[in-house]
């Protein structure tokens, strides 16, 4: 009896030993043309609050609503909001790291493309031509655009949402917590259990992933040709528009995810880097020594043919699903 | 002594029935998935795959329009929309890696567990 009353006291002491931790928290949000799934561990409150935030930004960036922020802008020379203006000059300087190769005056390219309504057309060459000459970041004086220009804050928007959650989250004492902003992760603290989250990185050649990085406290966001694209006359068009050429880019890469604690920098280097393609991407991440005081980031790239080169940050964080050998997998270095 | 050995003898049955069960689950994965279709962030429906014999065939009123969803072997996917990009009926059979969305009608199909998988997939 003594016996059996130890082993119950056992049981109980071994059922109670962990302190409950926070409950889960998750909901579903349609805002910025896309679906976005917040999950987190704590007061539910905290996830209405993030819902109004991502309303609020919505129509603040959104070049596309006639009562956004961005469209007014770009249609009546309205200021920018606050968000907004803090973007727009986010999105310079990526577009000077990267010497142009994301640039948010690309918009009336994408426009005359039909990218951003669905009715898409192959615009000519004279029309793209007359359409670049009002594309460039560096014509912008300050908020000041040439007459003409307009902007889309559409390749960062996501990122800096990201990122502005993520601080609210902090703010509220959230230590865990996970979004996925329409394919723009970003993972906050650890799990519960105290490992960090997988985040599956999408296979650009099919409907699956083709493998998984570690991620705590760092944004995961991909580019690639697959998210958007026509066809006509069996050529394929995808969305993301060289401001260079005014055409989809063509690299050779199949699709590049830029892993980091910057979110918006994340969304912007992703683009920038799908149109620079593998070896000029590779120099600027270089360029950029992990010191403390450059942008701290590491990145994926899938080429064309399928093969995986990661930077070196990323070596036993990122392991291939069995589709893929670690053998194929290369890695860039900076030394 | 009678006594132990009757316990001996029924734990030990116990024992080797669930293992064999275990064994048996373990051998004979029903590879059955249970989707679920949410609208507007709701559940509204669970389906389990495995369930369902031959072909079949359901309409979703999403409020916002309606979807088709056609079941068969084990899969599903939307095989009919009246909204207008069509998105979710040309995404195909509902794979791991990522869900059918249907943005104008507010539609989600997922799997209802994806323990083994990541947490998210970027992309």
């Amino acid at each position: 009896m003594r016996r059996a009353a130890a082993l119950c006291a056992l049981l109980c002491l071994a059922l109670t030993a962990c302190s409950p931790a926070p409950a889960k928290q998750s909901s579903t949000i349609f805002a910025m043309d896309t679906v976005m799934e917040l999950q987190l561990y704590g007061d539910g409150a905290v996830l209405a609050e993030s819902t109004r935030l991502i309303t609020e930004l919505e129509k603040e960036l959104s070049a596309t609503d006639p009562e956004g922020g961005v469209y007014a802008f770009n249609h009546t020379g309205t200021e920018l909001g606050k968000s907004a203006a803090e973007l727009f000059l986010r999105a310079m300087d990526i577009s000077r790291l990267t010497g142009g190769a994301m640039d948010i005056t690309v918009y009336p390219v994408v426009l005359a493309w039909g990218f951003t309504t669905g009715q898409y057309r192959v615009p000519g060459d004279e029309e793209i031509a007359a359409l670049l000459e009002k594309v460039g970041y560096t014509k912008a004086s300050g908020f000041d655009l040439p007459q003409g220009a307009m902007i889309d804050l559409g390749a960062v928007a996501k990122g800096y949402t990201s990122d502005l959650i993520a601080d609210l989250w902090r703010q509220r004492g959230i230590s865990s917590g996970l979004m996925n902003l329409g394919g723009n992760v970003y993972a906050l603290g650890k799990k519960p259990d105290g490992s960090p989250w997988l985040v599956g990185v999408r296979d650009p050649f099919s409907d699956t992933f083709l493998g998984t990085v570690e991620a705590e406290d760092v944004a995961v966001v991909t580019s690639g040709a697959y998210e958007r694209y026509f066809e006509r006359d069996g050529v394929i068009y995808h969305h993301i528009i060289d401001p260079k050429t005014g055409r989809p880019a063509k690299s050779g890469l199949a699709s590049v995810t830029v892993i980091g604690p910057d979110g918006t920098l994340c969304d912007g280097l992703s683009t920038a880097f799908f149109v620079l393609g593998l070896d000029r991407a590779a120099e600027i991440w270089k360029s950029c020594e992990a010191d403390g005081a450059s942008p701290d980031f590491d990145v994926l790239f899938v080429t064309d043919g399928g093969e995986i080169y990661i930077t070196e940050g990323l070596e036993g964080s990122f392991s291939p699903t069995n589709d893929y050998d670690t053998g194929d997998v290369r890695v860039i270095r900076r030394g | 002594m009678v006594k132990t050995r009757t316990w001996i003898v029924l734990i030990s049955a116990l024992l080797l029935l669930s293992l064999g069960l275990t064994l048996w689950l373990w051998l004979h994965p029903t590879g059955g998935r249970t989707a679920n279709i949410y609208v507007d962030g709701e559940l509204v429906r669970s389906v389990d795959l495995a369930a369902v014999e031959g072909e079949e065939t359901f309409t979703v009123d999403t409020g916002r329009g309606l979807n088709v969803i056609t079941v068969s072997e084990g899969r599903l996917r939307v095989s009919g929309a009246d909204c207008p990009d069509k998105v979710c009926v040309n995404s195909g059979w509902l794979s791991g890696s990522a869900p059918i969305v249907c943005l104008p009608h507010r539609l989600v199909i997922k799997f209802a567990d994806s323990s083994g998988g990541p947490d998210a997939v970027a992309g």
